[in-house]
């Protein structure tokens, strides 16, 4: 699949992810290839650029032998944004679908 | 390409593009290869997932470094200060009319005691038989309550009018300051929906007991002095028939 239709919603399911609990930058890396096929590299920046727009922010921690890992957690702001993205990419997504399968109807 | 091979390329990209946080980025490609080491990978492995460091290095955009453009955040404020004088006379309006709405509620309801107890403080309340009174004082309880539900909707209406105009007063500087803009926030107020089907209700009911009960009264003070106009019949508004 071509990795810029992947690149636009990434940032969605970083959120979404976070949502549910606070990660460290390894976790979203793991989750984020696990279900979708993208380089391991290509997360971090995405985190970055959610930390600057202020829609993440972190912390870090203190871990049981080894070094303190840095925690992401989802900011009020990015839960807003996310709510409001997640809805109009839903809502995109159905109305695509709809199309492609139209389409696929008339060729039978 | 090795675990270090892999990060200097990137550092010598990353210091390439002058970021500030280049150090802290640097660390996170190293945890990730700690911990992808740990689960067995190779360093070989680890690196040809994590992709070219050169197009790694060209997605960290120039967010960190932030531009100031003190001119368009002066002219910002300086509007803002002007429509601010307007909007705060608006929601003073506002507030005002919360605070009659509140009186007009509290005023209704001791009216209404005083008719249940029969009490006439300094004969501001015209005279009528109890039954007559019962029935107004039941309405004038349903009117303060009305009003007060009024107020309690109202309230919220005007403080998410405010928070409203904080976002937008908040967000106008901010975007003439380059920094991330908050989505901006609707006008009508948001109520858990449990709670809003019970204001409405509470409205309703309210209502239809105050018409109900202030026609009834109005009959039954008809009846009772035999007048249409019973407020004659009584003397109200120091009017006594045969004067």
């Amino acid at each position: 699949m071509n990795i810029q239709y992947k690149k636009g919603v990434l940032e969605l399911c970083v959120l979404s992810l976070l949502k549910k609990h606070d990660c460290y930058g390894y976790e979203i890396s793991e989750y984020l290839s696990k279900h979708i096929d993208i380089a391991d590299g290509t997360v971090y920046p995405i985190l970055r650029k959610l930390r600057s727009e202020g829609l993440l922010t972190t912390y870090m921690q203190e871990e049981s032998g080894g070094p303190p890992r840095k925690y992401y957690s989802i900011t009020k702001l990015g839960l807003e944004v996310y709510e409001k993205e997640r809805a109009e990419y839903l809502d995109f997504a159905r109305k695509i679908e709809f199309l492609l399968e139209d389409d696929d109807n008339d060729k039978k | 390409m090795t675990k270090n091979e892999f990060l200097s390329k990137l550092a010598i990209e990353l210091k390439k593009k002058n970021l500030a946080d280049a150090d802290e980025i640097i660390t996170e490609y190293e945890q990730h290869f700690a911990f992808k080491m740990a689960d067995g990978y190779s360093e070989e492995e680890i690196a040809a997932r994590l992709g070219n460091p050169l197009e790694i290095a060209a997605q960290f955009g120039n967010a960190g470094a932030e531009e100031k453009s003190g001119g368009r955040k002066a002219a910002a404020i300086t509007g803002l200060f002007i429509i601010d004088i307007f909007a705060g006379a608006f929601f003073l309006l506002l507030m005002a009319w919360e605070v009659i709405m509140a009186a007009f509620s509290v005023c209704s309801a001791a009216i209404a005691v005083c008719l249940f107890g029969n009490m006439r403080p300094w004969s501001l309340i015209p005279n009528m038989p109890y039954l007559p009174a019962l029935v107004f004082g039941l309405s004038l309880i349903a009117l303060s309550v009305l009003t007060a539900t009024g107020c309690i909707y109202f309230a919220a209406f005007v403080r998410q009018l405010m928070r409203s105009y904080g976002r937008f007063h908040k967000n106008t500087i901010a975007a003439a300051s380059g920094d991330a803009v908050l989505p901006s926030l609707g006008i009508v107020p948001r109520f858990p929906p449990g709670t809003y089907r019970r204001i409405r209700s509470v409205a309703l009911f309210s209502l239809v007991l105050f018409v109900t009960c202030f026609i009834i009264g109005m009959v039954i003070s008809m009846i009772m002095s035999g007048s249409f106009e019973f407020w004659h019949a009584w003397g109200w508004f120091g009017y006594c028939p045969g004067n």
